[in-house]
């Protein structure tokens, strides 16, 4: 008897809908035969919760169909952006300079970070297993494959994905969105294609760029800890590097541009009508932008394995 | 009349409150229609609807009989080429320059064009209304009858057929809204199609044609300016009596008895 009612309790709680009905079968029953009347609660509770579920599961379906569509149309609008939208150009140029130029320094400062923290760590405790030569395998896997493509995805998230998700946001609320409507300039082709291309290519460049300093860089510390010859640094180094790598890079690099221009595109239209949304999204963008690069960064190393 | 526009039954719903309740509407070509109705009534976004701004929840939007939520991309930018939307709120674009607000569309739509010949528009544009020397100023350096004036050249910087205007002189001074009604009137000696939401008496005398009166989301009168105006409905006397003065709702005969 006590489990249902508090199980009646729990579920009146949870489902607020179906309280009244509860409430009502509550009262109708409550004279005669308690365990009746629990048990007409449960079933006005469980009525509910299923009807919630439906609705959460509904919601949930349209909201990524939505999403769907939105990528498609991101995707096929920029394929034709060469040849049909000119005038978007200069947006494409502003994002790649806004995203790649302006992150050049604090990419340098963490590429040569990490390659130094690499380098000092391999020299130091390698040689004592008599494995002194898989400083270069270490470098190129940490670097190249995996910290270099995610790290300048991280960056890339924080600086520009934040911006562009509330640049657009703010676009909503001021109803530019409809101003550029209304003189027959298509937002997404406009606005959001060179944004989205801008964050690819500049994930591409940034990629590149991280590798090459992030190994130049930690040539550099080597000579201040234990001095090596240039072309013999560069020539192990090359000897250790397979095509494999390049390519995994930049596949890498693509992907996690696709994933933030199109979450930081996204999000920026989910905004509605109030100001105070455009904080909210800009959370959602990072979030959902850090949690998507890595799941993605992961099965990408899983197929490189498997 | 020929319309140029039609609604037929348009819903919107707006964070589940329903807007527009299946209004159906027709905007006469070459006519001033003008949209008045009390604050909140649904205007502007009537207004949207009839541009093909704001799609409706349901119901369907005619331009020139042909529906205009189903047209191609190629057709709507021909609908789009053709018209112009002065927002209530100006909506300029904040990143770019007076100057850039006005060429983008010529940059878009006229890309044969050098940039002399825009320049050329969009300062033919600008020195109507004295702004020529501000051209590089941000939005948000302008004053709010400043942006207005802009988001008005904004909508005639590609000789519209048709144009839209959600309350165009709110904000600006008698000197410009004198410009701007001289503007308006010569769009309409063009033979260019004009609807415009406005509680601006003045604008409305010089150039309505057609009244749509609205209501909490329903068209409670709809009609040539005179037939509105003698309307019997006390709701739409009102609403007159409140824009345009008691004078408005006076029959003929005894405003002529009235002049003397």
């Amino acid at each position: 008897m006590n489990i249902p009612f508090q199980l009646t309790l729990y579920c009146k709680k949870l489902i607020f809908p179906c309280q009244s009905h509860s409430i009502i079968g509550h009262k109708s029953y409550f004279v005669r035969n308690k365990i009746i009347e629990v048990s007409i609660e449960l079933c006005y509770a469980y009525k509910g919760m299923v009807a919630r579920l439906g609705s959460w599961f509904k919601t949930k379906v349209k909201n990524f169909l939505y999403a769907s569509g939105f990528l498609l149309t991101l995707l096929r609008e920029s394929v034709f952006f060469i040849k049909h939208r000119q005038v978007g150009f200069r947006v494409l140029v502003m994002q790649i300079l806004f995203t790649a130029v302006e992150a050049l320094g604090i990419i340098s400062l963490i590429s040569l970070s990490l390659g130094a923290v690499i380098i000092i760590q391999g020299i130091s405790i390698l040689p004592k297993f008599g494995q002194g030569n898989l400083i270069y395998t270490i470098l190129i896997i940490v670097i190249t494959r995996e910290l270099g493509p995610i790290l300048t995805a991280f960056i890339i998230i924080a600086r520009s994905g934040t911006a562009i998700a509330t640049e657009l946001g703010n676009m909503v609320v001021s109803h530019e969105i409809e101003a550029y409507l209304s003189v027959g300039i298509n937002p997404f082709s406009y606005l959001l294609v060179p944004r989205f291309l801008g964050v690819i290519f500049s994930m591409m460049l940034l990629t590149v760029y991280f590798n090459l300093f992030g190994l130049f860089g930690s040539y550099v510390v080597t000579q201040f800890v234990k001095p090596i010859q240039f072309l013999e640094y560069f020539r192990s180094l090359l000897s250790t590097m397979e095509v494999v790598d390049i390519i995994s890079s930049l596949i890498k690099s693509i992907v996690f541009g696709i994933i933030i221009g199109f979450i930081a595109t996204y999000q920026g239209f989910q905004v509605q009508v109030a100001s105070t949304e455009i904080p909210q999204i800009a959370i959602k963008a990072v979030g959902q932008g850090f949690v998507l690069c890595i799941l993605a960064n992961a099965l990408i190393t899983m197929i490189y394995y498997i | 009349m020929e319309d140029i526009i039609r609604l037929e039954k348009i819903s919107i719903l707006s964070q589940n409150f329903e807007v527009l309740h299946k209004v159906s509407a027709r905007l006469p070509r070459g006519k001033s229609t003008i949209v008045m109705g009390p604050s909140g009534c649904g205007k502007s976004t009537l207004l949207k609807v009839a541009a093909g701004i704001m799609i409706p929840e349901s119901g369907q939007v005619f331009w020139e009989e042909k529906n205009l939520l189903k047209l191609s991309e190629k057709k709507t930018a021909v609908f789009r080429r053709c018209n112009g939307f002065v927002f209530q709120d100006s909506a300029l674009w904040a990143n770019k320059s007076m100057f850039e607000n006005l060429a983008l569309p010529l940059q878009f739509y006229c890309r044969d064009w050098s940039r002399a010949e825009i320049e050329h528009r969009v300062f033919s544009l600008l020195d109507i209304m004295n702004l020529s020397s501000q051209s590089h100023l941000r939005p948000a350096q302008l004053s709010y009858g400043e942006r207005k004036l802009v988001s008005f050249l904004r909508a005639l910087v590609l000789k519209p057929s048709i144009i839209f205007m959600d309350e165009p002189t709110l904000s600006v001074d008698h000197e410009m809204s004198e410009r701007m009604f001289k503007i308006i009137k010569e769009l309409k000696a063009e033979g260019c199609s004009i609807i415009a939401v406005t509680h601006d008496s003045n604008l409305i005398s010089l150039i309505a044609d057609y009244l749509l009166i609205v209501k909490s989301g329903y068209i409670i009168e709809e009609g040539n300016f005179e037939q509105v105006r003698r309307s019997t409905n006390p709701e739409v006397s009102k609403i007159l009596s409140f824009v345009l003065g008691e004078a408005a709702t006076y029959d003929q005969d005894l405003l002529d008895l009235l002049n003397g």
